[in-house]
């Protein structure tokens, strides 16, 4: 039930934060309209970060404990991500056309790194699929995890460290964090985008979450099915063999 | 083609994508609870029958 109120409130404040980054924010003087795909576009990545770094995070967590429950959040964080990066990926090439002259351009750094990210994710959702042990998956894919992490500081910062199409931060930069480069109304209006999709985040990782415990539970029980059928084939061979003359 | 296209186009996916999603997650986790469920429902009756030994 309050998964259900934070799904209903997340809608709502997607909707609210849509209505005001297409009608009543201005369009940028520079960028015009296409300006209004940044709030979708950096909330977007924002949030792959953080389901990679939840995916990260959790990996350590059940290499440390041994609890399938924290490899449920991994894969949980593993797949949101793939969502939101691949989403950031769009809105920045809904984004490039019209003000860089370009969809895409593999010489700039973050636009390849952020394609790497993606691959690598995409990547630990297949490797998942290697194995049927639970544990053993687990641990396999919380290595694997922690491995793709490591991209995700080189994603951002590769703006700073390197030269290339992508603009530099705005405001995630920490010097610019109490005096933005961009006006009020417009980094308010990212805020609020910002804010609706951790929202959405937050109600796709528990509904993640509980599937991925769900379809557990049904091959646990499948494979305790297997075990107890070999087991009764084996017992009635057992005693058919004794029986014998 | 104008600014605004790429821009209905960009919110288009994004949260058409996110809907799809997500309504696809629940439609997946009331299945897979379905099935559990029905398992545990069969589960229960075989182990009864097996503590009484048929």
């Amino acid at each position: 039930m309050k998964t259900r109120i934070l799904g209903f409130a997340a809608l709502l404040a997607v909707l609210a934060a849509t209505v005001n980054g297409l009608f009543v924010v201005p369009a940028d003087l520079n960028q015009g309209d296409a300006q209004r795909i940044m709030y979708p576009h950096v909330a977007s990545a924002w949030l792959a970060y953080l389901s990679f770094g939840v995916t990260a995070m959790a990996g350590i967590g059940y290499l440390v404990r041994r609890d399938l429950r924290l490899d449920a959040i991994a894969l949980a964080g593993a797949e949101v991500g793939v969502i939101f990066t691949a989403f950031a990926i769009w809105g920045g090439m809904m984004w490039g056309r019209p003000v860089w002259g370009v969809f895409w351009q593999w010489e700039d750094p973050r636009l390849t790194t952020t394609a790497l990210l993606l691959a690598l994710y995409a990547g630990y959702l297949l490797f998942r699929r290697l194995t049927d042990d639970p544990h053993r998956r687990a641990a396999r894919a919380a290595v694997v995890g922690l491995i793709a992490a490591i991209d995700i500081p080189i994603v951002h910062f590769s703006v700073i460290w390197w030269r290339g199409l992508h603009q530099g931060p705005t405001i995630g930069d920490p010097g610019k964090i109490l005096n933005p480069s961009a006006p009020p109304l417009f980094v308010l209006a990212l805020m609020s985008m910002l804010a609706a999709f951790t929202l959405v985040w937050g109600y796709l990782m528990i509904r993640r979450y509980q599937l991925a415990r769900t379809e557990w539970q049904i091959e646990e029980h499948g494979r305790l099915g297997r075990i107890s059928v070999a087991r009764r084939s084996f017992s009635t061979e057992s005693v058919s063999e004794e029986a014998a003359p | 083609m104008s600014a605004l296209w790429f821009v209905i186009a960009g919110y288009g996916v994004i949260l058409g994508g996110l809907a799809a999603y997500a309504i696809t997650l629940v439609r997946r986790l009331a299945h897979a609870r379905e099935v559990s469920l029905r398992i545990r429902g069969e589960a229960e009756p075989a182990a009864s029958s097996a503590d009484l030994g048929e």
